[in-house]
């Protein structure tokens, strides 16, 4: 991990800073009033940056594969978090998102693993990882937010099915495809337009690094495939949790607050 | 059919939000009659009728389904013996067929006929697309489908509020009939104009509480 060609050191870095001034002039002959929030966001960047540098470069040479999947699962705990808070109206919604974000992370990660697509140490377990929560919580988000409207949205729809004797699970099937669907779209949208509209991210970093692109490619195609996994398993998982938290046991639909 | 009564309210109470929505409801529903429930919009009817569907719990209280707590049924099986229709219809499926067949699949194309009939809705096509239809044909198919759980008991939600006077009064026929024939019919109005020729008794609800009962010649609900 010394610096290669590629990788700008400490003094570019320094350099680069001059970037930032050229956003704060911009801010300023335009009168645009973000000259604090950019100097902000910047130093935010920067101290972030390094403290997770810091963080990951003990982690890969000390932690193990023990400590990286340790790793992986406290995202898992802070994307529970950020994707209950994006559907608040939904009841246990907390304990949904991380149940899913954690299956759909845990069947990726776990498949990646066994059949050895990636190796078991920490240097690729924890960015893969961190790729495929991140893709689970987007996925866990839509499904959990859609269903939660559809929810109150729907309630005469639903109502009618529930009125003739169906079940829950019935009278909330079609609106259930439907949520799921449109949580996959964003992931199966993203796989079919890769590498014609922006080069994704781990693919561009390999490059960086100095990788013949036929080689970087291997590598995304891989990245593609895995996050169509883990949205799909944490949308089922979500919705199906998801149906569960919105009626009681006498399949009532139930009043969640209004708003998100 | 042993019994007179086909619900039973003791001391029913409905708490949400810290409003008493029905407050210590007692009363009987007869069997074979129509029960129109009036009073004027916030006075409880619409939840009382949904509390006989299980769509609302008691927050004190029991109501009993031929002498047993409604809890005691499968719930899904009581929804089908009583059978709730909205104010507005809402349809569930593309084509007249499928609405009636929604809640029983593996209905015959002739039995769903017979339901049509039995709605004043002879003519229709079972293919037809159900958005081309009037408000008053979607209560009626809502009706239908309804009809086809066989159930007992009818509730139905201020079934005639939505429609002109023609729909209304085919819709009011065809509640009678149904009623002739055995079936229980509870009937939610804001309007006791609209129920006092279809209602065997009527129950006046205000601010929750039961407040009269009788014919619907004795209520004085209209003053």
């Amino acid at each position: 991990m010394n610096s290669s060609p590629h990788i700008p050191n400490w003094l570019g870095v320094l350099a680069s800073v001059l970037l930032v001034g050229i956003a704060i002039g911009v801010s300023v002959r335009a009168r645009l009033g973000l000259t604090k929030e950019l100097v902000v966001a910047a130093a935010r960047a920067f101290v972030q940056l390094v403290a997770v540098g810091a963080v990951l470069t003990v982690l890969f040479t000390r932690a193990g594969l023990i400590g990286a999947l340790a790793w992986v699962a406290g995202m898992v705990v802070v994307a529970g978090f950020v994707a209950a808070g994006r559907a608040r109206t939904l009841p246990r919604g907390r304990f949904i998102a991380w149940i899913s974000v954690g299956t759909g992370t845990a069947v990726t990660v776990g498949v990646l693993l066994t059949v050895g697509v990636i190796e078991p140490v920490p240097s690729v377990v924890v960015p893969v990882g961190g790729m495929v929560v991140s893709g689970a919580m987007t996925a866990t988000i839509l499904t959990m937010r859609r269903l939660a409207e559809t929810a109150q949205e729907q309630r005469p729809d639903i109502e009618a099915r529930l009125a003739l004797g169906l079940t829950a699970e019935e009278a909330m099937a079609p609106h259930l495809r439907r949520s799921v669907t449109v949580a996959l779209l964003p992931a199966i949208d993203s796989t079919k337009v890769v590498g014609l509209i922006a080069l994704p991210g781990a693919m561009t970093g390999l490059i960086l690094a100095g990788v013949e692109p036929i080689v970087a490619v291997r590598y995304q195609i891989v990245v593609m495939y895995m996050l169509l996994a883990a949205a799909s398993v944490s949308a089922i998982v979500a919705s199906t949790l998801s149906r569960r938290a919105l009626f009681d046991d006498a399949d009532r639909l139930q009043r969640l607050p209004s708003g998100s | 059919m042993a019994l007179a009564e086909a619900f039973t309210f003791h001391d029913v109470v409905l708490v949400r939000d810290g409003r008493r929505i029905l407050d210590s409801v007692s009363d009987h529903i007869h069997r074979g009659e129509t029960t129109a429930v009036v009073g004027p919009s916030g006075s409880g009817k619409s939840t009382l009728l949904r509390l006989l569907n299980r769509f609302e719990e008691p927050t004190e209280g029991v109501i009993l389904l031929d002498g047993k707590p409604l809890p005691s049924f499968d719930v899904h099986t009581l929804r089908r013996r009583v059978g709730l229709v909205a104010q507005r219809p809402t349809m569930l499926a593309e084509t007249i067929g499928q609405e009636i067949r929604v809640g029983r699949p593996e209905l015959e194309d002739d039995a769903v006929v017979r339901l049509l009939e039995r709605v004043a809705l002879p003519e229709v096509e079972l293919d037809a697309a159900t958005a081309t239809l009037s408000g008053g044909e979607q209560q009626r198919v809502a009706l239908a489908r309804t009809l086809a759980l066989d159930p007992e008991v009818l509730l139905l939600d201020e079934p005639t509020s939505a429609l002109d006077d023609r729909s209304a009064e085919a819709v009011d026929r065809i509640i009678g009939s149904l009623v002739e024939d055995g079936l229980t019919a509870v009937l939610v109005s804001h309007d006791l104009s609209r129920v006092v020729h279809v209602a065997d008794s009527v129950l006046v609800l205000h601010q929750g509480r039961l407040v009269e009962r009788g014919g619907p010649g004795d209520v004085r609900y209209l003053s």
